[in-house]
C-alpha cells in the first residue's frame, strides 16, 4: 500500500518533469492524482493554497527582492563593489581576494547569488583583466563567490527554507530519542548563516592565494592607496550603511526580518531619489515589475509543494527513509555524506528556491529523526545548493560571468572546478561540526 | 485605440500586481512609523497587507505564466530542435491546463457553495468569500495565459523567453568588458 502511493506520487513527478512541465504543476498533478488515489478529499488543495500563501513572515519574500532590485537601481551595489576594489592593495592575487570580499559585502543587501555576481562581475572581471589576469580564471572565481550571496544574510534561499520549515513539527519519536529541538526562526536562520559563509568565503581565499601564486598574479606596484580607499569609503557611505541597517534592525529585535525589508525599500528609495540621484520611476517600475513574476513563480511552488509535503508527511514516507538510512548506518558522518552529495546534484540540475521547498518536507523530517539540528540542517541545504550555481547545466553564477568576460562556459567551469572543490570541503566542515554554525545565533541569545 | 486596449489587457496582471504591491510595502511602512514614533499599531493594516499579498502572488503567478517564467527542468532538451521542445512542452502543459480547470472547478465551487457564508476576516470584517475569490480568478486568468502563450508559440511562431533566459542572454550579447 504504501509502496505504492510513493510510486504513484514520485512516478508521476518525476515523469511530469522530464516531459518538461513547470516544477509546480508536475508537484500539484501528481498530488492530485495521488488524492485520487487515495480517495481524500481535494477540497484540501483550495484551503491549502490559501493558507500557504497567506502568512505574514513570507511578505519578507517580496520585500526582500524588491530592496535589492531597488538597490542595484540606485547604484548601491556599485559603490560597494568599489570600496572593495580600492582594498586590493599589493597583495598576490589581491584584486580577486577583493572580489571574494565584494561578493561577502554584497551578500550583506542581496538575497540572490546571480544577482551578486552580475553586480560584482560587471565591475570587478574588467578589473582584474587590467591587472593582467587571465580571463577565464578572473571569471570563475567571480562565478565562485557569487553563491556567497545566498549564504550571508539576508538570504531569500534561508527565507524559503524559514517559511517551509515553520509549519513542520518535529516528529514526536524523534524529541523522545534526541530530546527537544530548537525552533526554526527567519532571523536565526540569518545570524547562523554569518560563519558559514566567512568559512566558505576563506576556502575560496585560500583557493584563490594558491591559484595566483602559480600564475604569478603580484599585486599593484603602489602598495595601498589611503586616498582612492578614503575616496570611495566616503563616497559610498550611504550605501555602507544599508547592510547595517538592514541587519541591525533585525538582530536588535527592533523589526522582523519582513520589516527590516520594508525599512530597506524606503532607505533605498530615499538615496536612489535624492542623495545619489540615480535611481528614477521607470527604473522602479521595472523593479515592481521583476519583484511581481519572481514571486508569482516561486510561491505557486509553495502551494503545490506545501500539497505534495503533507501527503509525504501523512504517509510516513520521510520516516520510512530515515529507518532505512538508519539501518545501513549509524555513523553522522556518513549521513551526512549521502544528504551533501545529494544536494549537491540535484542542485547541479533544479532551480534553487524550488528545490529547497520541494526537500525540505522530505529532508527535515529525516534530519530530525537522525537528531540533526534543523537550524543546522538549513545552513548546510543552502550552501549545498548555492554550488549549484556554479556548476554546470544550470548555473547561472557560470553564464553570467561567461557574458560579461566573453569566455566560453566550459573554460570558465573548468576553471571554477577548484573552486567548487574547497567549496565542497568547506560544507564538509560546516556539516561535521555543528558549532561552525550554532555558535553564533546562540550566543546572540536566539 | 484597439491596440492600446490590447495592450493593456495583456499586461493587466502585471499592473495589479504593481499596484497592490506598492500598496502593500506602504501599508506596512506606515505600520512600522506608526508603531515607532506613535507608540499605536493599526490592528487591520497586517491583515489587510496579508490578503493583498494573496492576491499579488496569485495574479503574479498568472503573470509569470504570461512571461513564460515558470521554471522548468530542460536539461534533457540541449540536444533537441527548438521546435520539437516547444511541441513537447506545449504537450506537458496540456496536463497544467487541465490542473487548473480542476481547480478553477474546486475552488469556484468551495467560494460560492461550500463556504461559511457568515464567515468573515478578523479584524477587518470582510466575508471571506471575497477574498477567496481570488483562486478561481487567478487560475482562470492563468489558463488563459497558458493557451495565449502556446498559441504565439505554435502557432504564430513567436518566441516566447523565460526572462531569466532573456537576462543570461542579454549579458551574453553586451558581452565585453564594460567600464
Amino acid at each position: 500500500m504504501e509502496g505504492t502511493i510513493v510510486f504513484i506520487l514520485f512516478g508521476s513527478f518525476l515523469g511530469l518533469l522530464i516531459l518538461g512541465a513547470p516544477i509546480t504543476v508536475a508537484l500539484g498533478v501528481s498530488a492530485l492524482i495521488s488524492f485520487i488515489y487515495l480517495d481524500e478529499n481535494p477540497i484540501k488543495f483550495v484551503q491549502i493554497a490559501f493558507t500557504s500563501v497567506g502568512s505574514f513572515p513570507l511578505m519578507a519574500l517580496p520585500a526582500f527582492i524588491l530592496a535589492g532590485a531597488l538597490m542595484e537601481a540606485a547604484g548601491i551595489s556599485r559603490r560597494l563593489v568599489m570600496v572593495a576594489e580600492s582594498f586590493a592593495g599589493p597583495f598576490t592575487g589581491g584584486i580577486s581576494a577583493a572580489t571574494v570580499f565584494a561578493c561577502l559585502f554584497f551578500g550583506a543587501i542581496s538575497g540572490s547569488g546571480p544577482a551578486t555576481t552580475a553586480a560584482v562581475g560587471m565591475l570587478m572581471i574588467p578589473a582584474m583583466i587590467d591587472r593582467g589576469y587571465d580571463k577565464g580564471v578572473a571569471s570563475s572565481i567571480t562565478a565562485s563567490s557569487g553563491s556567497l550571496g545566498i549564504i550571508i544574510p539576508p538570504s531569500i534561499p534561508m527565507v524559503i527554507f524559514g517559511i517551509a520549515a515553520l509549519g513542520m513539527q518535529p516528529p514526536p519519536e524523534a524529541v523522545e530519542k534526541y530530546g527537544v529541538f530548537q525552533t526554526v526562526s527567519i532571523p536565526k536562520l540569518f545570524i547562523a548563516g554569518v560563519l558559514p559563509g566567512l568559512v566558505i568565503a576563506g576556502s575560496l581565499l585560500v583557493m584563490n592565494y594558491i591559484i595566483c601564486k602559480r600564475r604569478g598574479y603580484s599585486g599593484s606596484a603602489e602598495g595601498f592607496s589611503a586616498r582612492n580607499i578614503l575616496c570611495t569609503l566616503y563616497q559610498a557611505f550611504w550605501a555602507l550603511l544599508a547592510p547595517l541597517v538592514i541587519l541591525g534592525g533585525i538582530y536588535s529585535g527592533w523589526f522582523t526580518p519582513t520589516e527590516a525589508a520594508i525599512v530597506a525599500i524606503f532607505y533605498t528609495l530615499v538615496i536612489g531619489f535624492l542623495i545619489y540621484r540615480e535611481l528614477n520611476l521607470q527604473s522602479l517600475f521595472r523593479s515592481l515589475e521583476t519583484t511581481t513574476w519572481l514571486t508569482g513563480r516561486v510561491l505557486l511552488i509553495l502551494f503545490t509543494a506545501t500539497v505534495f509535503g503533507r501527503l509525504l508527511v501523512e504517509n510516513q514516507i520521510p520516516a520510512i527513509i530515515a529507518e532505512a538510512m538508519l539501518s545501513a548506518t549509524q555513523n553522522t558522518y556518513l549521513i551526512w555524506t549521502m544528504l551533501i552529495l545529494f544536494l549537491l546534484f540535484v542542485g547541479m540540475f533544479m532551480e534553487t528556491l524550488a528545490t529547497i521547498l520541494i526537500l525540505t518536507p522530505v529532508l527535515l523530517p529525516i534530519a530530525y529523526n537522525l537528531g540533526i539540528d534543523p537550524v543546522h540542517f538549513g545552513v548546510v541545504m543552502v550552501c549545498a545548493l548555492g554550488v549549484g550555481f556554479q556548476t554546470p547545466p544550470l548555473g547561472e553564477n557560470l553564464f553570467i560571468a561567461s557574458g560579461i568576460s566573453n569566455i566560453s562556459i566550459e573554460e570558465i567551469s573548468i576553471k571554477a572546478l577548484p573552486f567548487a572543490a574547497v567549496n565542497t570541503v568547506a560544507i564538509f566542515l560546516i556539516a561535521f561540526f555543528p558549532e561552525i554554525v550554532l555558535w553564533l545565533p546562540r550566543a546572540f541569545g536566539y | 485605440m484597439s491596440g492600446l486596449v490590447l495592450r493593456i489587457l495583456d499586461n493587466i496582471e502585471s499592473y495589479i500586481c504593481r499596484t497592490l504591491l506598492a500598496i502593500f510595502v506602504i501599508l506596512l511602512f506606515a505600520q512600522i512609523l506608526s508603531r515607532e514614533f506613535f507608540g499605536y499599531s493599526f490592528s487591520w493594516s497586517e491583515e489587510l497587507a496579508t490578503y493583498m499579498f494573496v492576491w499579488f502572488v496569485f495574479f503574479g503567478a498568472s503573470y509569470a505564466a504570461r512571461l513564460s517564467a515558470h521554471n522548468r527542468v530542460t536539461f534533457q532538451f540541449k540536444a533537441m530542435p527548438k521546435r520539437v521542445v516547444h511541441i513537447i512542452e506545449g504537450i506537458a502543459d496540456l496536463f497544467w491546463l487541465a490542473f487548473n480547470v480542476y481547480f478553477v472547478y474546486l475552488s469556484f465551487n468551495f467560494v460560492f457553495f461550500k463556504m461559511n457564508v457568515f464567515w468573515k476576516s478578523q479584524t477587518l470584517g470582510i466575508p471571506m468569500k471575497y477574498v477567496y475569490l481570488i483562486l478561481p480568478l487567478a487560475f482562470t486568468l492563468m489558463s488563459i495565459r497558458i493557451i495565449q502563450v502556446n498559441y504565439m508559440r505554435l502557432v504564430k511562431g513567436i518566441d516566447i523567453r523565460d526572462p531569466d533566459q532573456q537576462e543570461v542572454e542579454k549579458f551574453m550579447e553586451d558581452g565585453g568588458a564594460k567600464p
